[in-house]
């Protein structure tokens, strides 16, 4: 019974996403120079990651614990995970803030639908799809450059790219949140994209105590080094276990944490 | 918790009150610093224990002026805060649980905020809609093209919102909320700020649609048109209190309505002038305005107009915060704790 | 000051996964000084909110205010600039002088004011470039996007990202002719000691030719928008 109910609530979230894709779409399409202009934006951001590291590999041969063709499988994770992030949740994170402050809130609380999803998940920015693309070719071309990879290793890299994405958004979402509480949008934002960086390089060329820290705390190494050394590096199975179980528990963190929000909204607003 | 309530009864309250803990903050650094420490805390009632019930089908008209009450009673009747004190059944539900099964039945239409999506047309974002609340597509395009047609707004539902008049983007938002067949409406300020033939539309709207579908309607508005118009029973809130719950009719009557008169003479005024026992005119004015009953009018009028070189003769419905002011001081009666009238 | 502390994490960890104690003929410590001094830098030489200010005028303000004012609208916003700019540098220079001074980095002192001199040279680089996005605001809607690809663009070819001397000659051979070098790699660099007085006089000179080149843009753009605003024909 419960089972059945399950499956008719993830169908029922399925069929609404696909309908905000849709919504999202055709809302995007009205802009169509935002198309290009993301696109340009984005491809000058990923030049400027493949130029540092292919600068930094003219003068030495490794770097951490990879060279440059596995850097490059690295790199193409970074690029694949931040644009389903975009994608996904960026507009919605972003704007969190403000539409919760004007009062948005009380209309997506009415809906027969989790409000922390609407919120997150409502505005879909169909616009970075082409940026998609590009990381996708990159990653599978630096894929495809490698000496030797298993199917296995490529099973492990699919479940844990979902991860890295849950666990930028949960990690977002507690910024967007404080930023709400301590009304400090602006610095909190900065504080967040400073943080990111530091998941944009292995994690293996951090000092221990702060690479133990992208990996718990602040699980930006969630992101890509860990799902690149699933298919770099022979399968580290109690690392990969930690991954899912950390991203779960942030998921169940996050969602607590809203309805906590919720609770206190609607004690106190007036 | 869902309690049995009678077949009948739509919306039933116990005590439901709320209050808000503010701290009062003094002025200077001493007091903000002391008031670091030994904050003062002070108790504002947004509604006060509140016993009523509203029977299925009924047109509620809810007014009071601002900050009264109205939104706090809207929004615990529709699950978006929590009382302070008491219980509500709302079709059997307790609202602040929000079960999606209760939320699905219900409606809420905030008179300044939009739920469509600005760069969407009304048909797309309405599509949206009826994904989130589960409805059978083609059924939901039947239900649209009945609305729209008594809204009169069928030719503009594949514009995109932000290019729709303000009326236009109100006409959408209603059929937004009632597209989902609700059996309760909340609809708070549904008419402000849009001109007076798009109130006149929504109005004979409200009235055709409620007749057709029989919803449960709790209306707020600043408009006693909106209310004498729709409403079979009439709540006016004052400072989180009811103070009034009977029949539109019947309040008009307890009400005298006043008008307004203002206007301007070329020179001051050389001596006093009586218009009635209880209004003088002051000598070296030239600017004046007073209110009258409505049967002292045309002899206050014709005072008025006999003097020489008058300009500007305006004359106006006193302010509806007038009206419930004047009410509130003729009648001193609130409506006690557990003690409701239903006409 | 946190952008400074990632950058130290980021380089130090870079020399850890390095098999040499060098890069490029430079240390770690001289990474950790160009790191720092060149976000200091790169704040500076970089606008946003003046760009957006000028753009948000031209599209919405009256030709009359535009014309009206005793200095023209370019200088107008280039005293705002500059003034803002050259108060803020003074201030915030504490952050990166008192970190190279705790940590011992090797920074020459006496070539900071000639730097400087040349950050603020190159901010009217910066002004006019800026000045000839905005006059697209008179063709066209939504230019802020202009903004954000000119910004990113002058991000990878500033030498922000890394020192443009670990380039192969090839290229560090096009981005030092360019102006845009000037925005964070020339001070920088010279401060550091990557290089000398000729890398300097390089920048002043394409940091003058750029000058130049796009203030005749600039006001070739602005005659033809200002056109098209009075309807005069273009």
């Amino acid at each position: 019974m419960r089972l059945a109910r399950l499956r008719f609530t993830l169908q029922k979230y399925l069929r609404l996403y696909f309908a905000f894709f849709r919504a999202s779409f055709v809302a995007d399409l009205e802009f169509r120079a935002n198309f290009i202009t993301r696109i340009i934006t984005d491809v000058i951001w990923y030049a400027a990651q493949i130029f540092t590291f292919e600068v930094l590999f003219l003068h030495t041969n490794k770097l951490g614990d990879w060279n440059v063709d596995q850097t490059r499988v690295f790199l193409g994770i970074v690029f694949v995970v931040d644009a389903f992030y975009m994608i996904m949740f960026h507009d919605n994170l972003d704007r969190m803030n403000t539409s919760i402050r004007k009062g948005d809130l009380d209309l997506l609380l009415v809906k027969p639908v989790s409000s922390q999803f609407m919120l997150s998940c409502q505005r879909i920015s169909t616009a970075m799809i082409g940026n998609l693309g590009i990381g996708t070719a990159w990653l599978i071309w630096s894929i495809a450059q490698l000496p030797d990879i298993s199917w296995l290793n490529l099973l492990w890299l699919l479940v844990l790219l979902p991860c890295g994405v849950l666990a930028v958004y949960c990690l977002r979402f507690l910024f967007s949140a404080s930023a709400l509480i301590f009304t400090q949008a602006e610095s909190v934002m900065y504080l967040w994209y400073q943080i990111y960086r530091l998941g944009l390089r292995p994690d293996s060329i951090y000092v221990p105590w702060l690479r133990f820290a992208i990996l718990t705390i602040m699980p930006v190494g969630f992101i890509a080094s860990v799902p690149a050394r699933a298919i770099l590096e022979p399968a580290s199975y109690g690392l990969f276990a930690w991954v899912l179980l950390w991203t779960v528990g942030l998921m169940i963190f996050t969602s607590w944490l809203w309805r906590l929000g919720l609770k206190k909204y609607s004690s106190a607003s007036s | 918790m869902t309690k049995r309530l009678e077949p009948h009864i739509a919306i039933e309250t116990q005590d439901l009150g709320r209050s808000f803990k503010t701290y009062s903050k003094s002025e200077g650094i001493l007091a903000s610093l002391r008031g670091f420490w030994d904050r003062k805390y002070e108790e504002r009632v947004a509604l006060a224990p509140t016993n009523l019930r509203i029977e299925s089908g009924q047109i509620i008209g809810l007014v009071g002026a601002n900050g009264a009450g109205k939104t706090t009673f809207l929004k615990l009747l529709s699950g978006l805060i929590h009382p302070s004190s008491g219980t509500a059944q709302v079709l059997g539900y307790s609202p602040w649980e929000r079960k999606p099964e209760f939320l699905s039945q219900i409606a809420l239409l905030l008179g300044q905020k939009n739920q469509l999506w600005w760069d969407l047309s009304p048909m797309d974002s309405f599509a949206l809609l009826t994904e989130i609340y589960d409805k059978d597509a083609a059924l939901s395009r039947k239900r649209l093209a009945m609305l729209a047609e008594i809204l009169a707004c069928g030719h503009v539902l594949k514009t995109q919102l932000r290019r729709l008049s303000l009326g236009e983007r109100m006409k959408m938002e209603i059929i937004g909320a009632l597209l989902h067949e609700p059996k309760i409406l909340f609809l708070d300020e549904p008419t402000i700020g849009l001109d007076i033939v798009a109130q006149t539309s929504i109005r004979n709207f409200l009235v055709e649609y409620v007749k057709l579908q029989g919803p449960t309607v709790i209306l707020t508005s600043h408009y006693m048109d909106d209310i004498a118009m729709l409403a079979d029973r009439l709540l006016l809130i004052s400072k989180g209190q009811f103070v009034y719950d009977g029949t539109v009719d019947s309040f008009v009557a307890k009400t005298e309505q006043k008008q307004k008169i203002s206007f301007s003479l070329a020179a001051p005024l050389d001596q006093d002038f009586q218009i009635n026992p209880q209004i003088f005119l002051k000598a070296g004015e030239q600017e004046f305005s007073f209110s009258v009953l409505g049967h002292e009018l045309p002899p206050a009028l014709a005072k008025v107009a006999a003097f020489p070189q008058v300009h500007n003769i305006r004359i106006e419905e006193v302010d509806f915060e007038d009206v419930i002011h004047s009410f509130l001081e003729k009648e001193s009666r609130v409506l006690s704790p557990g003690h409701s009238e239903s006409p | 000051m946190v952008t400074s502390l990632i950058e130290v994490a980021v380089w130090t960890g870079i020399f850890r996964g390095l098999q040499a104690t060098t890069l490029g003929g430079f240390g770690l410590d001289n990474y950790l000084a160009y790191a720092i001094w060149g976000s200091f830098v790169a704040r500076i030489s970089v606008t946003w909110n003046y760009e957006s200010r000028m753009i948000e005028e031209i599209e919405s303000g009256s030709i009359n205010v535009l014309l009206s004012r005793p200095t023209s609208f370019y200088e107008y916003y280039l005293f705002q600039f500059f003034g803002y700019k050259v108060v803020t540098t003074f201030i915030s220079l504490l952050v990166p002088l008192t970190a190279a001074l705790w940590f011992d980095l090797p920074i020459f002192l006496d070539r900071l004011p000639l730097a400087l001199l040349l950050i603020f040279y190159y901010l009217i680089l910066v002004h006019t470039l800026s000045f000839c996005i905005a006059t697209i605001a008179f063709h066209l809607n939504r230019v802020h996007s202009f903004t954000v690809a000119k910004n990113l663009s002058l991000w990878l070819l500033s030498g922000e990202l890394i020192p443009l001397d670990l380039l192969p000659d090839f290229w560090r051979g096009i981005l030092l002719n360019l102006p845009f070098a000037n925005a964070v790699y020339i001070p920088v660099g010279y401060i550091t000691g990557r290089g000398d007085i000729a890398l300097l006089q390089q920048g002043f000179l394409t940091t003058t030719i750029g000058i130049i080149f796009f203030g005749l843009l600039a006001r070739l753009s602005w005659q033809s928008g200002i056109r098209v605003y009075t309807g005069t024909g273009a």
